[in-house]
């Protein structure tokens, strides 16, 4: 098939890539492998929690802390892209999560430090409203509360750690109650809550239950995030009425439902207002001819298909989605076929320490100033092909927990210079 | 002033420390067995779990065939609950390999192990993975698999339940003699540093590669080589049987299915130390294409870890370098040997034939004792007592769950997915004041043994932690990286194709959902300022105890 524009990729990248093209009034095809198996990484999207991997003080301002990155470094991805791609990006991601019906808060002014499903606080930028009341720059007490049964969030250990790692003499409490119809000697998931979350009765005797068990004065109390699954706006706002106290969700680990929440809807959203969409069709090589890709492979149903564009993003996850392949000592991508890395043993992909930094994580393509792939003299592969997201060589947003500013910069940037070479 | 008296000590959790100590309860000598680990920490947990039919080394070693044949159908007898039947082939796949079948065969006939030679359609009918490369295949029902955790255990266990005494964590650093004879030892505790002393009339060394080093404590030689072995675990079994190569034994010429995965083994280096045990890329590489000679699915399967064992090889004197020595083991007795009265040394040998040479040291020392009881270890099955063993037997992805949707009864919650871990298989052990890490939870049930190598259930544990065990945030943390970290050094080592994925999932989770390196940070523990320890020794706190 031929399109004005073709976006590869199934991450926030991805989506981020789509959306700025389709708002630009051009014709653009998203060709998404499925969910990204990151994709619970995007419960928050954090921009730049800490400075550098190493930084034990969070960073409060990540616009601010990214335009002294961009000055210092002017290879890293942020730089890249450029300030203003984060801005616009996060802007027109905003208003996107507005239209399609989720309510997200932040600001590229200030991070807020939410508890994690450790009890860790953790810098993030852009929040579900659902999770903002947990910000521990705050100081109201904290009843974290988690389901018997369900292993997903331990309450115990989450408070035991909120009680050293936040501020002294704040108070955090935990505890469990049986979820209404549900069996704690049988398994049941972060969904099965999910989905019952959506009936009334439920959340009504949840809240009942839980009411039971805490006291005290302006205690916010906190939940593994699985307030609705379909309609969590609507149950957020009802359930934290009946309960009687702010509520905050916490991400759990997949299946996360706040991450799957954002994904379905912005994907069901791009479709909506006309994108077209090639699902489970992981995209596998390009064909170039003088300097421009004229074709990108897909496999759909079975089949392999191309598609033919003007300009395409490639915005994979690294390796999750297959953007690039490590066999015993070459490192491929599969787009153009190049060695990306060559590695005599393979551990050299990795720390010694699982704690260190990665290697492995750091793998993908070099990129020109407009974010083309680039051969090892900077030279553009084609003309007409941009990168975004986790493909990009140089960084591992793990340790400075920046994987969500990364994606909307690059993924905005890259759809701006492909609009410009189509 | 010893904080403690007894019969004997029994120095080292291994199987054969194990089988020695349950030996002693049964003829009703008083003993106490001192690891400074966790059990089966050592060699025996890092074996690949062969039940040798004693097809191995009835060329080369008759002796150790013949103990294997024998060995073998007793401990089918005694601890039928530790091994899977799987049976085992030896193929040929080159020129020398089918020069070595008549040896081969004679030396089976000699040693009296079943051995059937079968076509190679038929054996590839048994077992589709066979590769293009086999020639002859010969069938010995006799190889299995051999659970040495649970082995372990068991026996640590029915000599509990006779009076004997088991102390984790805790070694013995030194000895205490009256003139010629040994009288006791002295012991620290590896999480409190804590010394304490312990009274005896016999010690036994059994404690395998570390052997030498023990006797040096005391001035005397035992002169044990250790050499590394590499095994390489792919992630699932490839085949239903062991499989063998049929040659002089070698490098990368075992795959042995261990219930859900295969493991590839294994290599023979020297080393300076029992506890230096770097893995190399060309050990990997050969296991993975030594495999792949005799099973096709080897280079395909996700390799999952790779791991290191040191062999106790004791050198009787031969110059042979590693495979060569003698798989033999040797009963020293230190008192015609050195002068040294009370101590004496088992060193050598296999899991496989851990009873046996319980049954020989403890000959020795219970004559030495004036205990005249027959060793009965042979004939009274190890979970002989009751029923209780019922718990340790329990191995879910051995016995399989109900599937999920299976409509048979709903799916109990799992700890562990990747394994089928239950919360119920694990909580007896968080309630054990010998299970002090949570590699020593894994080795009872083991969860975080599979695929995503803990990425999920080290959270679920740690929570356990705190919650069944009441430690504190801070402890069940470092507990839970702690665990990961062992995990990772396994890894690191095959990493390449899905392994990845895998591991930006699993970093992904720890890093960027709970910001667990930050945890660390804030609890002054950073990764860089971190001493690399023994993966196994990783203590749980000293409070957490019990
Ligand atoms: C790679 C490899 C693969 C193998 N595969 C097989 C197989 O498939 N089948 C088979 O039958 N055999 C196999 N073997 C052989 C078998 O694993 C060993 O022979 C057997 O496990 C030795 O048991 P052990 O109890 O003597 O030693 P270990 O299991 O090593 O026990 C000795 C213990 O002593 C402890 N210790 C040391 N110093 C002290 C101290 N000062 N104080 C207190 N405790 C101390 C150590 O921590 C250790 O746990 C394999 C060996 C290797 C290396």
């Amino acid at each position: 098939m031929k399109t004005d524009l073709a976006v590869v990729g199934g991450g926030l990248a991805a989506l981020t890539a789509a959306r700025a093209i389709q708002r630009s009034d051009r014709e653009v095809v998203l060709v998404w492998p499925g969910l990204s198996s990151l994709y619970f990484l995007y419960a928050t999207i954090d921009v730049l929690g800490y400075a550098d991997a190493g930084a034990a003080e969070p960073v409060d301002d990540p616009g601010a802390a990214v335009a002294g990155l961009i000055k210092d470094q002017p290879s890293h991805p942020y730089a890249r892209a450029g300030r203003p791609a984060l801005e616009g990006g996060t802007k027109m991601l905003l208003e996107w999560l507005r239209e399609a019906g989720l309510v997200w808060e932040g600001t590229l002014a200030r991070n807020v430090l939410l508890p994690t499903a450790t009890g860790t606080p953790k810098p993030s930028c852009l929040v579900p409203a659902s999770m903002a009341a947990g910000d521990l720059r705050r100081a109201d007490p904290i009843v974290l509360c988690g389901f018997h049964g369900y292993q997903d969030f331990a309450p115990e250990l989450a408070a035991a750690n909120l009680r050293r790692s936040w501020r002294t003499g704040n108070q955090v409490s935990a505890i469990r109650i049986a979820a209404p119809g549900f069996d704690a000697d049988r398994l049941f998931t972060s969904i099965d809550l999910a989905r019952s979350f959506e009936d009334r009765g439920f959340r009504a005797e949840v809240a009942n239950r839980m009411r039971r068990q805490i006291s005290g004065d302006g205690v916010r109390v906190g939940l593994p995030a699985v307030l609705g699954l379909t309609r969590a706006e609507e149950v957020y706002a009802d359930f934290e009425t009946a309960l009687g106290y702010p509520v905050f969700e916490i991400p759990t680990v997949p299946p996360s439902v706040a991450a799957l929440r954002l994904f379905d809807r912005l994907r069901k959203h791009l479709q909506e207002t006309g994108v077209e969409l090639f699902w489970n069709a992981p995209a596998h090589a390009a064909t170039v001819t003088e300097g421009r890709c004229t074709r990108i492979l897909l496999k759909s149903a079975g089949r392999e298909q191309p598609i033919e564009a003007r300009a395409y993003v490639l915005a994979l996850e690294d390796w999750v989605d297959g953007a690039l392949r490590a066999g015993v000592h070459l490192v491929r991508d599969p787009f153009f076929g190049r060695v990306i890395a060559e590695h005599a043993v393979p551990s050299q992909r990795t720390a010694e320490s699982i704690f260190g930094v990665q290697p492995y994580a750091q793998l993908g393509y070099p990129v020109t100033d407009r974010l083309q792939p680039a051969d090892e003299t900077g030279r553009p592969l084609a003309d007409n092909v941009f990168v975004a997201g986790g493909a990009i060589a140089g960084y591992d947003p793990s340790g400075t927990k920046s994987r969500g500013g990364m994606a909307i910069a690059t993924g905005y940037r890259a759809a701006m210079e492909a609009m410009a070479a189509a | 002033m010893p904080d403690l008296s007894t019969g004997v000590v029994v120095i080292g959790g291994g199987s054969t420390g194990a089988g020695v100590l349950r030996d002693l309860a049964m003829r009703g000598i008083d003993a106490v067995l001192v690891e400074k680990g966790d059990l089966a920490s050592g060699t025996t947990g890092r074996s690949h779990g062969l039940l040798h039919s004693g097809g191995r080394y009835c060329v080369n070693d008759l002796q150790a065939a013949i103990e294997c044949v024998e060995e073998g159908r007793i401990l089918r007898k005694i601890a039928r609950t530790t091994i899977e039947d799987t049976g085992g082939y030896f193929v040929s796949v080159t020129d020398e390999d089918r020069e070595w079948e008549p040896r081969f065969v004679e030396g089976c006939r000699q040693a009296g192990i079943t051995c059937e030679r079968i076509s190679v359609e038929e054996a590839r009918r048994r077992e589709p993975a066979l590769s293009r490369h086999v020639r002859t295949a010969f069938w010995l029902p006799e190889d299995g698999h051999l659970d040495p955790f649970f082995l372990v255990l068991a026996n640590t266990e029915s000599a509990r339940r006779r009076g004997a005494r088991v102390m984790t964590y805790t070694e013995v650093v030194g000895f205490s003699r009256a003139g010629d004879r040994v009288t006791g030892v002295r012991l620290r505790d590896v999480m409190s540093g804590a010394e304490t002393a312990i009274a005896c009339q016999a010690v036994i060394n059994a404690t395998g590669a570390w052997s030498g080093l023990v006797a040096r404590l005391l001035g005397v030689e035992v002169r044990v080589v250790p050499v590394k072995g590499v095994m390489v675990v792919l992630s699932h079994r490839l085949a239903h049987a062991a499989i063998n190569r049929c040659h002089k034994p070698g490098d990368g010429d075992i795959v042995v299915p261990a219930l859900s995965v295969a493991i590839l083994g294994t290599t023979s280096a020297k080393v300076p130390h029992p506890e230096v045990l770097p893995i190399e890329w060309d050990e990997v590489r050969r296991m993975i294409e030594e495999g792949a000679l005799m099973l096709d699915g080897v280079t395909t399967a996700r390799a999952m870890r790779a791991y290191a064992g040191v062999r106790p090889l004791y050198d009787l004197g031969a110059e042979a370098e590693g495979r060569e020595m003698s798989r033999n083991f040797a009963v020293i007795d230190h008192e015609v040997r050195d002068g040294v009265k009370g101590l004496t040394s088992i060193v050598g040998g296999k899991v496989t034939t851990y009873r046996l040479m319980a049954e020989r040291v403890v000959d020795l020392v219970a004559r030495r004792l004036g205990v005249g009881n027959p060793c009965t270890t042979a004939d009274v099955p190890i979970s002989d007592h009751d029923d209780s063993l019922d718990q340790l037997r329990h191995r879910p992805a051995q016995l399989g769950v109900p599937k999920p949707h299976s409509g048979e009864h709903p799916l109990e919650p799992l700890l562990c997915e990747c394994e089928m871990v239950r919360p119920r298989d694990a909580a007896p052990w968080f309630a054990d004041p010998a299970v002090r890490t949570l590699e020593d939870v894994r080795r009872r049930t083991r969860a975080g043994m599979g695929p995503c190598q803990a990425a999920i259930c080290s959270y679920r544990l740690a929570a356990r932690l705190v919650t069944d065990r009441g430690l504190d945030g801070s402890q069940a943390t470092r507990a839970m990286a702690d665990f990961l970290e062992t995990r990772w050094r396994g890894v690191r080592h095959v990493f390449w194709g899905s392994q990845l994925r895998q591991a930006q999932v699993g970093t992904g989770l720890q890093m960027e959902l709970f910001n667990l390196d930050r945890q660390l940070a804030i609890d002054g523990d950073r990764p860089e300022t971190r001493e690399p320890r023994l993966p196994s020794r990783r203590p749980v706190p000293a409070e957490a105890r019990g």
